[in-house]
């Protein structure tokens, strides 16, 4: 706001003095030279109505020539004073409006705006840095869970179009140099702000990631920051200075193929977990036996085959670049879109193929011609742009590598539900038999759709009815959050409890009997309904309770007691 | 030397020897205190508060103040003496007079303030 009024001022200071010079000077002559009344007789003008003829003079309004007629010597001077009136009228006018175009000018009132919006901000928000397709798939994520953002982003279409869309729209954003500390500090990284709770950079460059993350640690160290990296040096750089997340979308599918390859069921359930909602399940997960056909060995590729000699399985690179395949003995040079180089590599008695090149095309003509060589083929491809998804899907490749969509995933699940990225882990290294159990108890209530995730947080109100149900003398154990609290029979609600965090005590997949206490935190996968009726149940003091005790409740304090009397 | 200054200096303290020219002379005398130099006090002091615009320094900022606070004063002296010539029944009496002069004579120790000022900031620069 300070800004705007300066700059003004600033830019006004010039038309100003020149108007009132001009102005003041004219009411003066005015005043000074003496008219004429109908009579003949002289006439002082006075103040009032010299600087109101001078004003409507200078403005081209020209009512008439006040009080009376003019003599010639007015008239000469009006002549005279008339011009320079108008010209410095018309320049201050003029200066105002190309302030208001002006684009320095405009930034500035841009960013006063965004500023005000942040300051205004009801809920907790993140500061995202970057508003591409994950930016928008991450913000979107956020807002459904209630959870707002401040967008910064390089390019200036991007923030208008932002404008046009109805999700977006109430949402502060500003066009500008993400790394700019400045605006970092508008967006939330300022002290006073205290409901921004993190900070997401997920530009396209990861320089840029880099600065960010560095930045927003240095002038705000408490605040999460969950960054996307593309390259090993940035992500080791990131941790070094205790950047909370790095998301590098190769490593994280290179981690999950391995999964894959060596145990199908942990990678099954862990990919119903973190689905969209409400899409359908993948049912069957088994990568065959066998040599490998590695196209690409670049970022992605070189990950790729780290894991599968991690796996032990056997592979052949094609590659492009000369000095990729010299380093790889018994590997092909060739882009692999060609038979040729493909059946060079064995294609037809390969079990699998990974088309991981960084171009889309190649990776689908890869893809299609892999197949037509050898149809029982395992296809694994790597998708770069997103604007492509319908084009993989019908190409028919069993695992995807959509860079955008695993950035988005993870920073969403850690900013939304910190909860599962922790039982994901364990998930991965626990044995095949908690999988397996796992597997079983989702399967019971999602029929084959993905879960939605949420976590309930004991704390504050929500700990309402644990209170009322041990005033009455009764433990709200988890089987009874997991009743339907509307319902008379024992209708278990279509959920699964993954996880109870109580201080720094994890139990996985706990039991019904689990007693549950104010502070715990539980994470449950399951249908949105489930989640619904449960935050009913805990809103309500009287819901749970009825449940606990298997009689409804009174909800008046008069009737409560009555209930109590009697049941002694 | 600088003409920026120049121009800068001058303004400021024309507005102050027109507003105290202005101010001189018995309080209700209207013999003693022209119209005209209170316009022209008015307009030299709008005028340097603009040149003013736009300094963001401590200094700035209090030399913009004295000078708002004394077109705040002219501008009610002149209001009241338009009002009291053309609207007014009693015309420009020697009570409306005092009054007027007394305004003027506020405007001119904020002018005053602002020249102080001015000069206590020259000194204090030795380049």
């Amino acid at each position: 706001m300070n800004d705007i009024v300066w700059l003004t001022m600033r830019r006004m200071r010039g038309p100003l003095v020149i108007m009132i010079l001009v102005y003041s000077l004219s009411v003066f002559g005015m005043v000074l030279i003496s008219g004429q009344d109908a009579d003949g007789n002289a006439l002082r003008v006075g103040f009032l109505d010299a600087a109101y003829f001078v004003a409507i003079m200078a403005t081209t309004i020209g009512f008439g020539e006040i009080p009376t007629t003019f003599t010639g010597a007015q008239r000469l001077f009006v002549y005279i004073v008339l011009f320079p009136n108008v010209i410095a009228w018309l320049y201050s006018i003029g200066t105002i409006i190309s302030l208001l175009v002006d684009p320095q000018f405009r930034a500035v009132l841009a960013r006063a705006r965004f500023n005000r919006r942040v300051r205004r901000m009801r809920q907790n928000f993140y500061v995202v840095c970057g508003f591409g397709y994950t930016g928008r798939m991450i913000v979107r994520g956020l807002l459904k869970r209630g959870i707002g953002a401040a967008v910064i982003e390089q390019k200036q279409d991007i923030i208008h179009s932002m404008a046009l869309d109805e999700d977006f729209a109430h949402l502060p954003a500003l066009a500008g140099d993400v790394t700019d500390r400045r605006l970092l500090d508008l967006a939330g990284l300022d002290e006073t702000l205290q409901r921004c709770i993190g900070v997401i950079a997920i530009t396209n460059d990861d320089h840029a990631n880099l600065t960010i993350a560095i930045t927003s640690k240095l002038l705000r160290p408490t605040l999460p920051v969950l960054a996307r990296a593309e390259t090993r040096r940035v992500v080791d750089n990131m941790a070094s200075f205790g950047t909370d997340l790095t998301v590098d979308p190769y490593t994280i599918f290179a981690e999950r193929f391995h999964l894959a390859l060596v145990s199908p069921v942990k990678y099954l359930v862990q990919d119903w977990l973190i689905s969209v909602p409400g899409t359908q399940l993948r049912s069957d997960m088994d990568p065959p036996d066998g040599r490998w056909i590695l196209c690409g060995v670049g970022r992605f590729g070189s990950r790729m085959a780290a894991k599968l000699e991690q796996a032990e399985m056997p592979y052949t690179v094609i590659d492009v670049h000369e000095d990729r395949v010299a380093k790889r003995p018994g590997s092909v040079l060739g882009r692999g879109t060609e038979a040729k180089t493909l059946l060079e590599a064995g294609v037809d008695k390969a079990a699998g193929i990974i088309a991981g090149t960084g171009d889309d095309v190649d990776n689908l003509s890869i893809i299609m011609t892999a197949r037509e060589l050898n149809p029982d083929l395992f296809v694994v491809a790597r998708q770069e742009n997103p604007l492509n998804d319908q084009l993989f899907d019908s190409s028919g490749a069993d695992l995807i590598a959509r860079r955008s969509l695993i950035v988005a995933r993870r920073i969403l699940a850690v900013a939304t539900t910190p909860l599962l990225p922790v039982f994901i882990d364990h998930l991965v290294n626990q044995d095949e038999r908690f999988a397996h159990r796992l597997k079983h108890r989702l399967e019971a209530v999602l029929h084959g759709f993905a879960p939605g995730l949420w976590t309930i947080n004991l704390v504050g109100e929500w700990a309402n009815s644990l209170h009322v149900a041990a005033r009455e003398g009764t433990t709200t154990r988890l089987r009874h959050l997991t009743l339907n609290p509307r319902s008379q029979e024992a209708d278990e609600l279509p959920c699964v409890c993954l996880l109870l965090e109580r201080g720094s005590l994890r139990t996985f997949l706990p039991g019904g009997d689990e007693k549950l206490m104010e502070g715990d935190h539980l994470l449950f996968a399951g249908r949105g309904s489930a989640h619904r009726e449960m935050l009913f149940a805990l809103s309500e003091p009287t819901a749970l309770v009825s449940v606990v005790t298997g009689r409804s409740q009174p909800r008046g304090a008069i009737m409560r007691k009555l209930a109590r009397k009697r049941a002694r | 030397m600088n003409f920026e200054k120049v121009v800068f200096g001058f303004f400021i303290v024309l507005a102050l020897t027109l507003n105290f020219g202005f101010f001189l002379g018995d309080i209700d005398n209207p013999d003693h205190h022209n119209a005209m130099e209170l316009g022209a006090a008015l307009a030299v002091s709008l005028i340097a508060t603009i040149i003013k615009f736009g300094d963001r320094s401590q200094m700035g900022a209090i030399l913009l103040a004295t000078s708002l606070v004394a077109d705040l004063q002219l501008l009610i002296a002149a209001g009241v003496w338009g009002y009291a010539a053309n609207v007014s029944a009693n015309g420009v009496t020697s009570e409306v007079l005092a009054g007027i002069v007394s305004l003027s004579g506020g405007a001119l120790l904020a002018n005053l303030v602002s020249v102080t000022l001015l000069v206590a900031e020259t000194i204090t620069i030795r380049r």
